[in-house]
Formats: structure tokens, C-alpha cells, sequence
């Protein structure tokens, strides 16, 4: 018998449970030139914010040991841009569309979200509570809990569908944090955003980066989403989807193991953009090997000493 | 766009060509067929902890799967890739990009191709030739600090183009800077032009000042460090005259003259 992938996040069916991250795919069209869509769980969008952003001048990117650091800036097309130009080619991808959705006033998150709701293939919007990258990047309504809560139920009003809370690692308690989220009336969590780290050239004794600090992904920051993704899984019961550093079909696995019900993958794409394909047909096999019928029998298997 | 392939290839070809310059040619590339000048390839370096991908423009095709690229050693990166030993396995991702717009059959050519930036040059050059434009009309102005950065001269040479090299030294050809000898010739000519340029952003620059002190049109090749090279991340990007920024990647490497702040 054929494994079955199939996850459910909020009421939400997905095929299977690789999706990609958040700014690492634009808004999809770049990636369906070079493998199906279909073959994803869902596309997650880059971030859309009320006005249209240019971002922050180049150079936005530096490569790290085991990662990169960038400060991107969220460039977008904006809200009414993502509408008239974007969501028609989203329309019709044979995938689940989750749109990220950031902003910097309360009211910019509820304006962008009030909006999303007109559209039915919008499956779920994922709000960016913790944008490292821009002052405004909301990440000061993710890292303190009233203000978390707050955003929450403000946007819960305007939007009928499910809504993840994606959480920053760059906070004391990342648990409280999701609770608080929860408390709001948060569906499902995305964990993590990007750890804040900077990156410095010797010789010219320049950062690396035009925004001079970042937000540091890849494989480094692996050991650190494995970890909060437990967490919050041992604190909440809601779905957790898992991101940080994955980059192979163990990684996805190791992913499910801590709690997570589907995963995210961005900076690996760079890498690899059929990274999909790969590790859809190798967490096939794995299934198959372990004797799993499905991805629930992996979600927080984890055996700890 | 091309929808790129993903091939493992084996590194045929390995010639040293000197001053830390290399020429690599893969096999089999089963998109061969698709590359034009202009286009470029994302090399995965094999056993490495260096993360991304390293982009190069590609400096020849052959019909039966080979590929070449010419590098110079500037960083870790392409210091590993030059110790890759014949016979080794590289994945290629390509082509990727926006190619060169060939001129148009009565206009003459300007080329001014500075270091490493000749590769997509040489091959535009060849593939303007099979196309049967005539090699006199091509003018291939290609400038270094010393003959050692002149690679590929009589391979150059032997396409039957007007050959202009130029080194800051004098050690070979003419003595001074690039756009020199292309200012006089532009001055001096009644004909139809086009430029195409790539090399370091300074002279990326004077060809763009050129183009539009002349009103001659054409084209650069640029060069950014690129995470993804298929439009995704964003890293790459450079700002436009227009104010709004564009992607190295797939946007260009390829820009007309007058589109890019240089």
C-alpha cells in the first residue's frame, strides 16, 4: 500500500506536507517554470504588505557557513498589485495557496487581511509577527504576547479562514509567545522565522549587508527550529509547521519527529529548486521502510532520553 | 524563461590558460541545444561546506552535450572549483537568464570585453558567425591590465574578427584603457552600431556612457553574487535608472544600455 502524505492544518487537506517558505519563492511563478506546483503541499507566498516595498538596496544577501544571512527588505508588489496581477496566475495552480501577510501598524495587517478574504484560493494566511528585517517588520507585535494576542483577534475578525501565527526565534520564551498567539485565536503556528545575526568582512571591516544585520537561515539554524518546534508542540495543540534549515528528506523527517504536521523549505531551494520532487518520492520510500501508513505516524514521535 | 535542467555532468576538459585563469568544459548537458550567448549556469561545487551555487556564463556549446566555461580564481569558491581534477562530477543548473539580442544585419558590432567578461562575448561572436553575419563586422575591442589578462587570443583571433586588444601596460596591443581606441572608432565610423559589453563595472559603465553620449545601442552582461540565479530569492538585485530594482538573474545578466545605475 502507497503511504499516504495527506495533512490536515486547521481543516485544511493538503496533498502532502512540503511547502515552501515564506519570500523563498516569490509568488510562484518563477517556480512553476521549473518543476509542477502540484507537487507541493502548499506555496507559501513572499510577504505582502498594504503599500508596494522596494526593499533595501543591494547587497541584500551574504553566504554564511552552513546558511546565509539576508536582509531583503520585504519587497512586494503590495496588496492591490498581489490582487490584480498575482492571485489570477494563483488561481489556478493545482496546489493550496497560503499568503504571508506583514505589515507595520495593526491596522496595515487588518487592511491586507480584510482584503485576502474576498479570495477563495487563498486557503490560509500566514501572518508575519517577526520579520527580523525591517524596523517595521512587525517583529514587535511578535515578541511581546499582549501585542501578539492582540493582532490575533484583530485579524481573526476580517478573515474567515485559518490563520497561522509565524513565530521569531528571537525571543525569551517562544511558548509564551505561541500561547499568546493561541489565546488570539491562532489556527496553526509556522516555526520559525529567521534568527537576527550579522556578517563582517575582514579586510575592508564592512558588514556584508546594506540593512548591516539579517536574518540568518539554512542548515546552521537547524539544532534551533527542532528545538522550538518541540516546544511549542509540547505546549499547544494546534498544528505546527516546521522551518529552519531543512534541506533533505531527513531533515523533513527529523521535522515531523519534534511535532511539526508539514514542513517549510526556503533557503535550499537556492540551491536546489526541484528539491520538491526529490524529497517527495525518498519520504515515500522512508514510509514504506518504517512501516508508516501515514505522516501522523511520525508528528511527535520523538523518543527522548 | 528556459525551463532549466539539473545535470550531473563530468568535467571533460580541463585547460589551464594561465594568470589564474581556467577553462572547463562538462559533459553531457542535455540542454545544449537551448543555450544562447548571454545565458549562464548555477555550478553546484561538489564536497564542499561553501552553501550556494556559483554562477558562470557559458563561453561555448558543442552539439554533442559539451559545455564550457572560463573562470578566474578571485575567491574560495572558484579556488576549489580549479582544483576539481578531470573526470570529477559537477551539477549544472541551466540555462538560466536572459540572452544577448543579436544586432541587426547591417549594423556594425562594437565588443568590449574586459577580464573575465569575454566568455559570453567569444560565444556571441562565434554564433553571430555560424548565423552568417560577416566576422569584419564584428569588432572585438577586449582590454586587461597586462597580456596575461588577454585570454584566448589566437582562438579569438582565428574567428576572423577585427581584433582590438588593449592592456593598461602596453605589454600587448595598444596601451591605455579599453574605451579609448572604442571612442575613436565610434567617432570615426558612419555606419550603424550596437555595443555589447561585459567586464568589471567600470567598464561596464564607460560602454554605457558611450552608448548614450553616441546614441548607440546595446547591450551589457552584468555580474552579481546570486543566491538562487532562477528569480526567487531576490539577492541579486540592482537598481534601475527608473528607480525600481531588477534581478540579475532572470531579469538580465543581460541590460540594455541606459536601463541599469551603474
Amino acid at each position: 500500500m502507497k503511504p499516504d502524505l495527506k495533512v490536515n492544518i486547521a481543516g485544511v487537506e493538503f496533498a502532502n506536507p512540503l511547502m515552501t517558505a515564506s519570500g523563498c519563492c516569490g509568488y510562484g511563478e518563477e517556480l512553476a517554470d521549473i518543476f509542477p506546483l502540484a507537487k507541493l503541499g502548499a506555496l507559501v507566498t513572499k510577504s505582502i504588505s498594504l503599500n508596494p516595498r522596494l526593499g533595501h538596496p543591494p547587497p541584500r544577501t551574504a553566504e554564511v557557513r552552513s546558511g546565509m544571512l539576508n536582509a531583503i527588505g520585504l519587497a512586494n508588489v503590495g496588496i492591490e498589485k498581489f490582487i490584480s496581477d498575482k492571485i489570477p496566475f494563483l488561481d489556478k495552480q493545482p496546489t493550496k495557496i497560503i499568503v504571508n501577510v506583514a505589515g507595520s501598524k495593526l491596522a496595515e495587517y487588518v487592511e491586507v487581511c480584510s482584503k485576502l478574504n474576498d479570495f477563495e484560493s487563498v486557503s490560509m494566511i500566514e501572518l508575519n509577527i517577526s520579520c527580523p528585517n525591517v524596523d517595521e517588520g512587525g517583529m514587535e507585535f511578535g515578541s511581546d504576547p499582549v501585542m501578539t494576542e492582540k493582532s490575533l483577534k484583530a485579524v481573526k475578525k476580517v478573515f474567515d479562514r485559518p490563520i497561522i501565527a509565524k513565530l521569531s526565534p528571537n525571543v525569551t520564551s517562544i511558548v509564551e509567545i505561541a500561547k499568546a498567539a493561541e489565546q488570539g485565536g491562532a489556527d496553526a503556528f509556522s516555526v520559525i522565522n529567521s534568527l537576527v545575526g550579522m556578517a563582517v568582512d575582514a579586510e575592508s571591516w564592512h558588514t556584508k549587508i546594506t540593512n548591516n544585520k539579517g536574518g540568518l537561515t539554512g542548515p546552521a539554524i537547524k539544532p534551533v527550529a527542532l528545538q522550538m518546534v518541540h516546544a511549542v508542540y509540547s505546549h499547544s495543540s494546534l498544528p505546527i509547521i516546521g522551518i529552519g534549515g531543512i534541506q533533505s528528506t531527513t531533515d523533513v523527517i527529523e521535522f515531523l519527529l519534534c511535532g511539526a504536521t508539514a514542513v517549510q523549505i526556503g533557503t535550499a531551494l537556492f540551491k536546489d529548486p526541484m528539491l520538491f520532487i526529490k524529497i517527495e518520492k525518498e519520504l515515500l520510500q522512508y514510509m514504506k521502510r518504517k512501516k508508516c501508513n501515514t505522516i501522523y505516524d511520525l508528528i511527535g514521535k520523538v523518543r527522548k532520553y | 524563461m528556459i525551463k532549466p535542467t539539473c545535470d550531473d555532468t563530468i568535467l571533460e576538459k580541463k585547460r589551464n590558460l594561465k594568470n589564474r585563469y581556467f577553462s572547463f568544459t562538462f559533459k553531457p548537458f542535455s540542454l545544449v541545444k537551448k543555450c544562447k550567448p548571454g545565458h549562464f549556469v548555477q555550478l553546484e561545487l561538489p564536497n564542499t561546506d561553501i552553501y550556494f551555487r556559483r554562477p558562470f556564463s557559458i563561453a561555448s556549446v558543442t552539439s554533442d552535450g559539451d559545455i564550457e566555461i572560463i573562470f578566474k580564481i578571485f575567491g574560495k569558491g572558484t579556488a576549489l572549483l580549479a582544483e576539481l581534477a578531470k573526470g570529477g562530477t559537477v551539477n549544472l543548473l541551466g540555462p538560466l537568464g536572459k540572452s544577448f539580442t543579436f544586432p541587426k544585419k547591417n549594423e556594425q558590432t562594437i565588443i568590449i570585453a574586459g577580464g573575465v567578461g569575454f566568455p559570453p562575448l567569444m560565444y556571441l561572436a562565434v554564433e553571430m558567425i555560424a548565423k552568417g553575419y560577416n566576422p569584419k563586422s564584428i569588432h572585438f575591442f577586449y582590454g586587461g591590465r597586462t597580456t596575461d589578462d588577454i585570454i584566448e587570443k589566437s582562438r579569438i583571433k582565428k574567428l576572423g574578427v577585427n581584433f582590438y586588444p588593449v592592456t593598461e601596460d602596453g605589454s600587448y596591443g595598444t596601451k591605455g584603457l579599453v574605451t579609448k581606441p572604442v571612442e575613436e572608432f565610434i567617432q570615426s565610423s558612419d555606419s550603424k552600431m550596437r555595443i555589447y559589453s561585459c567586464g568589471p563595472t567600470g567598464m561596464l559603465k564607460a560602454a554605457d556612457s558611450l552608448g548614450l553620449k553616441y546614441s548607440v545601442p546595446g547591450q551589457l552582461s552584468l555580474e552579481a553574487p546570486m543566491p538562487c540565479g532562477v528569480g526567487i530569492c531576490l539577492g541579486c538585485v540592482v537598481e534601475k535608472n527608473d528607480g525600481t530594482h531588477a534581478r540579475v538573474c532572470c531579469d538580465g545578466p543581460i541590460f540594455e544600455i541606459g536601463e541599469i545605475k551603474l
